[in-house]
């Protein structure tokens, strides 16, 4: 993916330099994040619960305002978009939540449900709404019979096929799916993950695609993007992030993800104790409580990001990394 | 050979609703021995709370039906005690640790006063003893800060130490018996790992046998030697955890391992989903319940019953196993 034919290219989505607080900026959900999402692949946003991932979501469709940063669809600025530019540009991004039986209304049947965005945003007259909600109903493997019944009549797995559904239906390039499959059973997770899969190959559909769960973003990411207490720490394809994670921070991850616990622990418990970050905070790195390969320096100044490029077969490829380990390594160093 | 700390035999729930009576655990036996932990896993719906519920008597007696050829506890029928009875074996014999920590401890005491309203009910002892016993059991969790969390209220902690507390609540007794249901369900990931090995380390240490429900069959792997698969409210494979994984003999097993996205260094082979879904309670058929979704059935699985095929009440029911 990332070649830099691509990197070139004009990105889908691009989060510039993102910050978000709450509570009159008492508490800091996004620090200075950005990302780019290329068109037609999928960015895996992964941390532990509260690093910050849904409030990039959020933000992104300006359901929440971000203190400071730019979010950019292709090359449009919507953070100064008036409510009338907005609208149009939120039919074009959509959003799937983590939980069916909460976001679908329970009063609406799935024909209501559905025909909604296409009403809201006036697409088409009623014959083409009827038709358009009958084509993506087979899209996500459902029968025309399910538009007389209500949410409460399907399995789990099926009603996340109807979210799915109603976020597909305005013909959206770009998919926010948060925690989409993380309360769905393996077998049920398997079905929607290989509905994304199919989403992915046929119809070209960008993903910026959240959770907390690896083996999953390994199936159907094409980068992977970590965070962590709102700033982000790596971002690279999935392939490296993978086989060689940079930050210790992702190691740590990738080892819990596979049950194993680090090799070094520090101290285990203070994982569990809900951390939010404040603002004015210290500005030594906000991982160095727990990191294995503590230097001094980390605890004096928040390390910049680096990229560690690589050489691929089509040429270089980012390897973003926000760790005072690599500040030797030049721009310019190429790692095989 | 020893008798095992928890013998099942024979357990059958039933409920009456709209007329119908409904199966919903259909004559399974197990046992676990003394410091070993037993996975019980399947999809939602398909009986594996119902299984812990009707174990620990806890259903409610009007509209259902529990039938048992004995549940023992170290050799003790628990069965068919009556609730005076019950509240003295529940969190001193046998104990259960909950889904949602958030929901099973009380909102309106501290961690510190449930947790001593345990030792109290099955230990007594004086005011010094219990807060010791106590302030003991937060320790064994793993809590640095025994004080402090012992005074804290439920909402005051994040998830996964609401979860560890539930885990002290339920262990400060030494039961012989844990029933763990999908205790880390909710927790992303590194929490859950911290948390099953604390709760290994426990199980472990006081010689628990543990009955640990779970939909997610790596999680399994991690803490249990044994593993039960159940489907429709019977078991349909019973064997150690290290076969299951190489080879799972029936189909329905088989296809639960292919579910599970597996983390690798190149990119990995797309899951694979069972086809179909799982009937409920009223739609099932006669003969073998995983028989409609299964490729392998033939004409005798839709009309007998298989058993589980060991001799000591193990192995994969099905006519035609993998």
């Amino acid at each position: 993916m990332n070649t830099l034919e691509q990197t070139s290219k004009i990105p889908l989505l691009e989060v510039r330099d993102l910050s978000l607080s709450f509570h009159q900026q008492e508490q800091v959900a996004v620090d200075h994040v950005s990302l780019n999402i290329t068109q037609g692949s999928t960015l895996g946003l992964v941390g532990a619960s509260g690093a910050g991932k849904s409030s990039i979501a959020r933000a992104i469709l300006q359901l929440v305002k971000p203190d400071s940063g730019e979010i950019l669809f292709k090359g449009e600025e919507i953070h100064r978009m008036n409510p009338k530019e907005l609208k149009t540009c939120r039919q074009r991004i959509q959003l799937v939540f983590q939980d069916p039986s909460a976001s679908l209304s329970p009063r609406r049947t799935v024909e209501q449900t559905l025909l909604e965005p296409l009403q809201h945003f006036a697409i088409g007259d009623t014959s083409f709404q009827h038709e358009k909600a009958l084509h993506i109903l087979d899209t996500v493997g459902l029968d025309q019979g399910a538009l007389r019944r209500y949410p409460h009549q399907f399995s789990s797995g099926q009603q996340q096929r109807i979210a799915i559904a109603r976020a597909l239906i305005t013909d959206p390039e770009l998919l926010i799916a948060d925690e989409a499959v993380s309360s769905l059973d393996v077998s049920i997770q398997a079905q929607i993950l290989q509905l994304i899969q199919m989403l992915q190959k046929d119809f070209g559909i960008t993903f910026l695609f959240i959770s907390h769960d690896l083996a999953v973003i390994r199936q159907i990411a094409d980068d992977v993007a970590v965070m962590y207490q709102g700033q982000l720490l790596e971002q690279s394809s999935a392939d490296r992030f993978f086989s060689e994670p940079a930050h210790p921070y992702s190691k740590t991850l990738l080892s819990f993800a596979q049950g194993k616990s680090p090799t070094h622990r520090p101290d285990d418990k203070r994982y569990l104790e809900r951390s939010r970050r404040k603002a004015g905070d210290s500005s030594a790195c906000l991982f160095a409580g727990f990191c294995p390969d503590k230097m001094p320096v980390c605890e004096r100044v928040e390390p910049p990001m680096h990229d560690i490029q690589h050489k691929n077969q089509d040429g270089l490829e980012s390897h973003c990394v926000k760790c005072h380990l690599y500040n030797e390594v030049n721009a310019n160093d190429f790692r095989e | 050979m020893t008798s095992p700390a928890l013998n099942v035999k024979n357990l059958t729930v039933r409920i009456d609703t709209e007329g119908k009576r409904l199966t919903l655990v259909d004559n399974i036996s197990f046992s676990i021995n003394a410091g070993n932990a037993t996975g019980l896993v399947g999809e939602s719906g398909c009986g594996k709370t119902m299984t812990a519920m009707a174990i620990l008597g806890l259903l409610p007696a009007s509209g259902v039906s529990v039938r048992s050829d004995g549940i023992e506890v170290n050799g003790k029928d628990i069965s068919r005690l009556n609730a005076a009875q019950r509240r003295s074996v529940l969190g001193r014999d046998i104990a259960m640790i909950f889904q949602q920590p958030a929901t099973a401890l009380d909102p309106v005491f501290t961690i510190g006063q449930q947790i001593a309203g345990v030792v109290r009910r099955h230990v007594g002892g004086s005011k010094q003893h219990i807060r010791k016993t106590m302030l003991a059991a937060l320790d064994s969790v793993g809590f640095s800060q025994t004080e402090d969390i012992a005074a804290a209220y439920p909402h005051q902690l994040s998830g996964g130490m609401r979860q560890l507390a539930m885990i002290a609540m339920a262990t400060v007794c030494k039961p012989a018996v844990i029933i763990a249901d999908e205790p880390t369900t909710a927790l992303d990931s590194s929490t859950r790992t911290l948390i099953l090995q604390q709760l290994k380390h426990l199980q472990t240490l006081q010689q628990t046998a543990m009955l640990f429900i779970s939909h997610d069959l790596n999680v399994v792997r991690q803490i249990c030697s044994d593993v039960m698969v159940m489907y429709c409210g019977r078991l349909v494979e019973s064997t150690d955890c290290q076969s299951l994984f190489s080879h799972a003999r029936h189909p329905y097993s088989a296809g639960l391992l292919s579910c599970i996205p597996q983390i690798s260094t190149t990119r990995p082979t797309p899951v694979r989903s069972i086809p179909g879904q799982v009937p409920t309670a009223t739609e099932l058929t006669s003969g073998c319940h995983f028989s409609p979704r299964c490729s392998r059935s033939e004409a005798q699985c839709r009309v007998s019953v298989p058993q589980l095929d060991d001799e000591d009440g193990r192995g994969a029911a099905c006519f035609n196993p993998l």
